[in-house]
């Protein structure tokens, strides 16, 4: 009897089999009504308005949305990092204290980080009121807890022989823990870093669709009117921002790591960089015209009683909204996680990437929701909406990350197939698709974490899942049912983020392949 | 018959010339050892020779067509075994035998080999042909010694074979033995090895399973002659 072997390579493709029943349900909910809108829709990607008015205002937009972006990433890279520090266990190693007080530190950030930018931004809102501060406190809160998360087990991978052998010469705690980390440290922080200030502006965007000011709100205003060219002019500049940002990045990048060793130097003239771009950010601002700390009040919420708890839990469909969740973030992670290797092993050619990467920028410049209601125009809502808008944004994330880890393979295995005589889709199947499966399915567990997240930002599109119910709740002021969806929220998180974690760290250090034979 | 024709072919390095002023043509049938110092140009050589490796200056032709250039179909033609092997560790070792045929199949049957590991009753006489247990045909190659490795990776069919030290690691007993199955010298049913050889050794004593001998020394070939007309106290210069 034949046997099915699921190694990493396989595993990889599993996931688009999600696809298959998102799009029959999307197609049975589907409609003719709205086609001739999202013709227009795609129609004015080539003809975006010029006009100067709608210039000006994307251009402010923009502006907005960049410095808010900037603001919230360096508190929270700055922050992160200080709190990365002291939840590490080699830290407190160092000055021989009990990594307890790093594992403490670590679980209480598990909450904030469990909470979606947007629901921090909604609940901050509903806290604080409308004030362009909220948007840069509300992408920071749970950035700072990832970014300390990451770079925490980036700490903790330090040699402890290294740590010991440096104790051993009688330095001071502090300065064992510099010496043993910064080398190794400053790359990964200036890499991680530079992908953060990427999500930062995707995430700022993503408040503006929802009301936060910048270029989502134009681009909110712009689809509510159906003024698709209008649409697509801030499109095409945020596309452009986007773009250069990545560039600035790679230089600075390159420019940094370039040096064979990195001294107190190199990170005295990363913290200038830093507080030179803070301070340039806050001025920009002013400039704008836009005060931080307008409109700022405490808006006093009565705190529910434990009747109003037992109330609104009952209330609650937890089955149809738990399940509901899970659904969709299975969908979404599918589409998200299977089509990326499965269309650049069928079109595998110079041409061919370079297209695909267009593509992905495409989808990771369109925020969910804007995708969502788009899809809405030609379908009734529906979880099949909702998992295509989730799942294509992150399928531009994801095809992008395998292109990366691609490019940066070695070529041997690559010539050596080539050299064999195989055509171009198995040799690239061969020699980039398995080699890089591994780590591919490791970012894809950590990605499934954030699509559970994320299923908050579409859920009000399609009916479904515990981000429709918070949106709901919010929009009644009912605080006992908001407060059970987020101590919902973030316990699925924290479950979910166990197991991706303990998925992803087999994955690393398990023995390849995988092996498990499936008898069909 | 000439199948591979160099011609004042060179290639540049980082300080000096990789290959330089590299003269020579492989014969149909011909078993040819290549030896030299580490660093003389012997894996330059191989590479060059299977299209991997652009020549900075002079004509490397297979069958008279441009080696670098060469389509699917004519470098099936060509088989090489690299230095570092290049196996696919993510693959079992079933897996890694069949792709080493990717370029006789479609796409279709690669897939298929990724999802179900095909031809396993041809892999396993091919393993019993390089005497690796039969246990191993679905092991990870994690779980394989560097010398089994060296064996998995011997799985090439093709008219040329270049096998970059293929050999070293091995035991005395089964390096005499791949080295007769290499070189024709044993047959196999399962392994069609090509009637052509070019392979890369160190240790001079396996010369005489060879009909040529080609000693590189810094990038030039020094020695090119059938290995019968060969003095043994001429390899000396290889080495200083």
């Amino acid at each position: 009897m034949k046997k099915i072997y699921l190694n990493h390579t396989t595993l990889t493709f599993f996931p688009s089999l999600a696809i298959i029943p998102v799009f029959i349900a999307f197609l049975r909910e589907s409609h003719s009504g709205g086609f001739e809108i999202v013709s227009d829709f795609f129609i004015a990607i080539i003809y975006p308005s010029f006009n100067h008015v709608v210039i000006e205002s994307a251009w402010r937009g923009l502006q907005v949305t960049l410095c808010t972006a900037l603001l919230s990433w360096i508190f929270s890279t700055s922050i992160g990092i200080m709190l990365a520090v002291i939840s590490s266990n080699v830290f407190w190693k160092a000055f021989d204290i009990d990594e307890s007080v790093g594992v403490f530190i670590r679980r209480c950030l598990a909450i904030p980080r469990a909470i979606h930018e947007l629901v921090w931004g909604l609940l901050l809102q509903a806290f604080l009121g409308l004030s362009p501060l909220i948007a840069i406190l509300a992408i920071s809160i749970p950035y700072t807890a990832i970014v300390s998360r990451v770079l925490s087990d980036q700490f903790d991978s330090i040699s402890q022989d290294n740590l010991i052998a440096i104790k051993q010469t009688g330095s001071r705690p502090l300065s064992t823990f510099i010496t043993a980390s910064i080398n190794k440290m400053i790359p990964i922080i200036i890499n991680y870093g530079g992908y953060r200030l990427e999500c930062s502006l995707r995430s700022a965007t993503l408040l503006g669709v929802f009301g936060l000011g910048g270029i989502g709100t134009e681009l909110q205003l712009s689809f509510q009117s159906l003024e698709f060219r209008e649409m697509w002019t801030s499109f095409w500049m945020l596309g452009l921002l986007m773009l250069g940002l990545e560039n600035i990045i790679a230089l600075f990048r390159n420019k940094f790591l370039s040096k064979a060793t990195l001294s107190w130097k190199s990170l005295r003239n990363l913290i200038i960089t830093l507080f030179v771009i803070f301070i340039f950010s806050l001025t920009w601002l002013r400039v704008l015209d836009i005060n931080l700390f307008t409109d700022i009040s405490w808006h006093h919420i009565t705190i529910p009683s434990v009747i109003d708890f037992w109330q609104a839990s009952l209330e609650l469909e937890w089955i149809r909204l738990i399940t509901g969740t899970l659904l969709l973030t299975f969908l979404s992670a599918g589409i998200a996680i299977g089509i990326p290797p499965i269309t650049m092993m069928l079109v595998p050619t110079r041409l061919g990437i370079k297209l695909q990467s267009c593509l992905w920028t495409f989808l990771r410049l369109i925020p969910a929701p804007i995708s969502a209601m788009i899809l809405l125009l030609c379908s009734s809502p529906s979880i099949a909406v909702a998992a295509l808008a989730l799942g294509i944004h992150n399928l531009g994330v994801m095809g992008r990350l395998l292109k990366e880890g691609i490019d940066q393979q070695n070529n041997n295995l690559f010539n050596a197939i080539q050299a064999s005589g195989a055509n171009s889709n198995s040799t690239w199947l061969y020699a980039k698709l398995t080699v890089q499966s591994r780590s591919y399915l490791a970012y894809a567990a950590y990605r499934m974490d954030v699509l559970l997240r994320e299923t908050a930002v579409v859920g009000l599109v399609g009916g479904v899942g515990l981000g429709w119910q918070l949106q709901e709740s919010l929009s009644s002021f009912y605080w006992a049912q908001v407060i059970l969806v987020i101590i919902t929220f973030i316990s699925m998180t924290i479950i979910g983020e166990t197991i991706s974690d303990r998925f992803s760290r087999y994955l690393l250090n398990s023995k390849s392949p995988i092996g498990i034979a499936l008898k069909p | 018959m000439k199948i591979i024709e160099l011609s004042k072919v060179f290639v540049k390095g980082d300080q000096k010339h990789r290959l330089s002023n590299i003269n020579m043509s492989i014969c149909s049938g011909e078993k040819i050892a290549l030896i030299g110092a580490n660093g003389a140009g012997k894996s330059s050589l191989i590479s060059a020779i299977n299209g991997t490796l652009k020549v900075d200056m002079g004509n490397a032709t297979w069958h008279g067509s441009d080696l670098s250039k060469l389509k699917p179909r004519q470098r099936l033609q060509i088989a090489t075994i690299w230095q570092d092997l290049r196996l696919i560790e993510e693959l079992n070792v079933i897996q890694n035998i069949n792709s080493g045929a990717l370029g006789y199949h479609n796409f279709i049957w690669s897939l298929l080999n990724i999802f179900s590991p095909i031809e396993s009753d041809l892999c396993l006489s091919y393993l019993e042909a390089v005497q690796l247990p039969k246990e191993l045909l679905y092991k990870p190659l994690k779980e394989l010694s560097g010398g089994q490795l060296k064996r998995v990776a011997l799985r090439q069919k093709a008219n040329l074979l270049l096998a970059d030290e293929p050999i070293a690691n091995l035991d005395q007993i089964l390096l005499k033995e791949i080295i007769e199955l290499l070189t024709g010298k044993k047959k196999s049913n399962s392994i069609i090895i090509p009637e052509t050889v070019l392979i890369s050794i160190h240790d001079t004593n396996l010369i005489n399973s060879f009909t040529r001998v080609i000693g590189l020394y810094e990038g030039e070939i020094i020695i090119d002659k059938p290995t019968n007309e060969l003095d043994l106290s001429e390899l000396n210069s290889l080495y200083h």
